[in-house]
């Protein structure tokens, strides 16, 4: 079985998984109790608009029916009108997706890369100072409550020496003002994400340490790292080349497995910062009772997470051929 | 008779036997520096939430929910009244912090308990009975392991107005099993074909018996570990849950203290406020963590072997 055809295998486990959530979604949102009707159509609408919406949605039509208009309805991007903002879900969403996936991307990968690179450091130094300094330091940054964490790095960076902004994605003079071109902007969101990156980044860094420690430790054990040493390689080399790659390997699975509590983590961030994401939509919605904006935030989440999940599958599959053959 | 008599025996036989493996096993644990100061620290929490009990006795305003002094209207600093200071209408932070202790047990333990208890049973079956069992039963842990569970636990806030303290240690552990099963359905498989397994089948054990009195009892040891990490988790999630607004109005966790210092914007003024439920968060977390990592060692002989510390 070559790449492709471990992709497209696990493509279409991916679907699978996100239909049955998407069934379960749509089951939970008509049968829970209370009047289904008013979580689709928003009460302050006009007569005229909700007849339209409700033949739109199938609403008069059985359940069943109902699940065919929906699914029609979600694959051709009309996710329904958000009673909050008043506007379709659709333009909301869109417009925060790539806030996210911006914060989450950079997080994951920078917390991962780092986390990997002080835990081989950790394991070559095992049992002295810098490992226990290590090892302690992850434990204690792991262990952090994160909103709390995201409340203390503002208290003292934004309040006490307003070396950053205190909440936003951007600043209205630099993005108002026609004479800033990309490169000022671009900064200013940077200088924006610092403090919602150094949260997340200090949370979940100490994960991938420890286990890449762990993992590295096991790998040294192995019989190809003595031969490595009995041919009289350099240190440097068995541990850049030898040991670490494979140690690398079970880092990446629980990259995959830990990207749902990324997200959570992501959600407490983006409310904290109040950076413009749809987690921080998602907790605005439900606090609205804004349902159809609840809906689709969750489902485009759980399809962010499955997408990034089939990404770090085949990311695996690239690293390690044994998956492939 | 005969037989009844080599049984009792062998019970008499059994006993010290266990305490002998209780003593080495904590001999064991002794010897892990975070395994005693995760102790020390759980400790600590357990006497914390013993006392909440003590200050609404000894006066009514120390209510932690419901108790405001009568002299003070807005948030005050730490004074002999009031060890910790008071909130936005007057009620002691202190007695409030203890409250947080018992809520956060009574969610962790609880919650932990009933995750690894459907998580160990999903396991075990799903191990033993193998074929579609295993597929259906993995297929869904799949499913709801990819699933962000403060999220779910949001949605199912909207669609079901104000969760109560204990349908959110339901849904907790409800979405938090997963893990666990992947466990104890690898351990199960490793065990399924063991002689003493075979021999049980021979004899005619049916499937329960043998799930039951014969592979669980080499399966609870690791539920028993995972259990300290769904602690964290759980306790982790309602206090999240609580920050975000959604916790149950009738109780006072860390989380919800976080989320009155946050949402009445005392958090730039009063850090007598704010530091204290945050750092018990952590570190009751911390310890959990640390208290894994220690039994971690004592059940998996191999890291002992090479004299790990951590």
């Amino acid at each position: 079985m070559d790449i492709w055809h471990f992709t497209v295998r696990r493509l279409i486990q991916i679907i699978i998984i996100f239909f049955v959530i998407f069934t379960v979604l749509f089951l939970l949102f008509r049968l829970a109790p209370g009047d289904p009707i008013s979580r689709i159509i928003d009460p302050d609408m006009t007569p005229e608009d909700a007849t339209r919406l409700m033949a739109q949605m199938g609403l008069d039509k059985p359940l069943w029916m109902q699940y065919l208009y929906y699914l029609k309805n979600v694959l051709s991007g009309n996710f329904g009108h958000s009673f909050y903002y008043g506007k379709p879900v659709i333009e909301i969403i869109s417009d925060r997706l790539p806030n996210t996936v911006l914060l989450f991307t950079t997080s994951v990968i920078l917390s991962a890369i780092v986390g990997v690179f002080l835990g081989k450091i950790a394991s070559w130094n095992k049992g002295k100072r810098t490992d226990t300094f290590m090892t302690m330091g992850a434990l204690v940054t792991h262990t952090l409550f994160l909103p709390w964490m995201a409340l203390i790095l503002i208290w003292i960076f934004s309040y006490k020496f307003s070396w950053f902004p205190i909440n936003g994605m951007i600043s209205e003079d630099v993005w108002l003002d026609p004479s800033s071109g990309v490169v000022r902007k671009g900064l200013d969101v940077l200088h924006h994400m610092i403090l919602p990156l150094s949260t997340l980044f200090l949370i979940y860094f100490g994960s991938y340490l420890l286990l890449m420690r762990s993992s590295m430790l096991e790998t040294l054990k192995e019989d190809y790292i003595l031969t490595a040493r009995a041919k009289g390689l350099k240190e440097k080399t068995i541990r850049n080349h030898h040991a670490a790659p494979n140690a690398a390997l079970p880092v990446v699975t629980s990259v995959g497995l830990s990207l749902a509590f990324s997200i959570n983590g992501g959600a407490l961030t983006e409310t904290v910062f109040t950076w413009p994401g749809i987690g921080r939509e998602l907790v605005f919605s439900v606090s609205n009772n804004d349902y159809p904006l609840a809906q689709a935030s969750f489902l485009l989440i759980a399809a962010v997470v499955l997408f990034s999940n089939l990404l770090v599958d085949i990311l695996y599959a690239y690293l390690d051929p044994r998956i492939r053959y | 008779m005969d037989a009844q008599e080599k049984i009792i025996k062998k019970k008499r036989l059994k006993k010290p036997g266990r305490e002998r493996r209780w003593k080495k096993n904590w001999a064991i644990y002794k010897k892990n520096i975070l395994g005693r100061v995760g102790l020390a620290l759980l400790s600590f929490f357990v006497l914390m939430a013993l006392c909440s009990y003590i200050p609404p006795w000894i006066d009514p305003m120390y209510q932690p929910m419901s108790g405001v002094d009568p002299e003070i209207s807005k948030s005050t600093g730490p004074s002999l009244r009031h060890w910790l200071g008071t909130d936005f209408m007057g009620r002691d932070l202190f007695s409030q912090l203890l409250a947080g202790a018992r809520v956060a047990f009574m969610v962790g333990i609880s919650s932990a308990f009933m995750s690894i208890l459907l998580g160990t049973l999903v396991g075990m079956i799903s191990g033993y009975m193998g074929k579609w069992v295993d597929t259906i039963l993995m297929r869904l842990a799949d499913i709801i392991m990819v699933m962000p569970t403060l999220l779910v636990v949001l949605i199912l806030a909207a669609l079901f107005g104000q969760l109560n303290i204990w349908s959110i240690v339901l849904i907790i552990a409800l979405f938090r099993w997963p893990g666990v099963s992947r466990v104890i359905r690898a351990q199960t498989l490793s065990l399924r074909h063991r002689p003493f397994i075979e021999s049980a089948k021979v004899s005619g054990a049916s499937h329960m018996r043998i799930i039951f009195r014969h592979i669980m009892p080499n399966v609870l040891p690791l539920s028993f570990l995972y259990m300290t990490f769904r602690v964290t988790a759980a306790i982790n999630i309602e206090a999240a849950l609580a920050f975000l607004g959604f916790g149950d109005p009738g109780t006072v966790s860390w989380g919800m203290m976080l989320q009155w210092v946050w949402k009445t914007g005392h958090m730039f003024k009063a850090p007598y406020w704010l530091l204290p439920p945050g750092i018990c968060i952590s570190l009751i977390t911390l310890s959990f963590y640390m208290l894994g990592r220690a039994m971690d060692e004592v059940l998996d002989p191999r890291l002992r072997k090479e004299g790990e510390r951590y």
